[in-house]
């Protein structure tokens, strides 16, 4: 009984941690909307968008994993995150493209990686045989 | 690439989606993550947008949570499962009314976005 209740505080402050990240991104954004529009936003309003978020967050998850789940996967794609997006064609092209970034951001990367490897191996080869020239001299 | 601007972290986003998984087996793809990381941002600024516009609309300084509250159902409609209470339980709020307040079609409406270029916030390139 005094397990479940510890338990049960445990998740409460853990839920009030992840609360109060989100209240901070929220703050960012919302200031950058600030500079941006010139409006002010009440402190309160920053706690309701945060509190909003943070419970979209459910919503979204139990989603997700049931999208991933009907396509017989335990690992959730970014198939399943558009469809989360796709109530509205404006938002589902935004996301397609943003994937479409982010997969052609990380193969750059991929590829970057893959040409420093193969130009430090290059040098080594290049070096290696350079004194075998040297020594048959 | 994601640098531009403030946002929300993928750590803290895979912590929000892992509290509320049913199944332990559940996992998210790296990718995934990034993009709900986006999702999650144009949720938060599309509100935030809104929330002026509806200050700007009532001649207000400052976005209040009596204009948030005019605008989040149907933010909440797209992505919530049906009708959500409001933020303030009482008397006098209702969701048709609110709609009815705010006519300007909404990008999470399944008829797409307004024409109105100033509201393409979250469809500027950063």
């Amino acid at each position: 009984m005094e397990d479940d209740e510890a338990e049960e505080q445990e998740r409460f402050s853990y839920q009030q941690r992840l609360k109060a990240a989100v209240h901070y991104t929220v703050g960012c954004l919302c200031e950058e909307v600030t500079s941006d529009k010139e409006m002010q936003f009440s402190k309160q309003t920053i706690a309701a968008i945060s509190e909003v978020t943070f419970r979209q967050c459910e919503n979204f998850a139990k989603d997700l994993e049931m999208f991933a789940r009907h396509a017989k996967r335990s690992t959730i794609n970014t198939e399943d995150v558009k469809l989360l997006a796709r109530r509205s064609n404006s938002l589902l092209k935004y996301i397609t493209e943003k994937n479409e970034e982010i997969a052609q951001f990380n193969l750059e990367q991929k590829a970057k990686k893959k040409k420093k490897l193969e130009n430090a191996t290059k040098d080594l080869r290049d070096s290696a045989e350079a004194r075998e020239v040297e020594s048959e001299n | 690439m994601e640098g531009a601007g403030a946002g929300f972290r993928k750590e803290l986003v895979s912590k929000l989606l892992y509290l509320h998984f049913r199944d332990k087996k559940t996992k998210v793809s790296a990718d995934a993550l990034q993009l709900m990381a986006e999702m999650l941002r144009i949720f938060v600024v599309e509100a935030a947008i809104r929330g002026v516009r509806q200050a700007q609309a009532e001649d207000l300084p400052l976005v209040d949570v009596d204009q948030l509250e005019k605008v989040l159902p149907q933010l909440r409609a797209s992505g919530g499962t049906g009708y959500t209470p409001g933020l303030k339980a009482g008397p006098g709020w209702t969701g048709d009314r609110v709609t009815q307040a705010c006519p300007r079609a909404s990008w999470l409406r399944p008829d797409g976005y307004s024409a109105d270029p100033s509201s393409s916030y979250p469809l500027q390139t950063p």
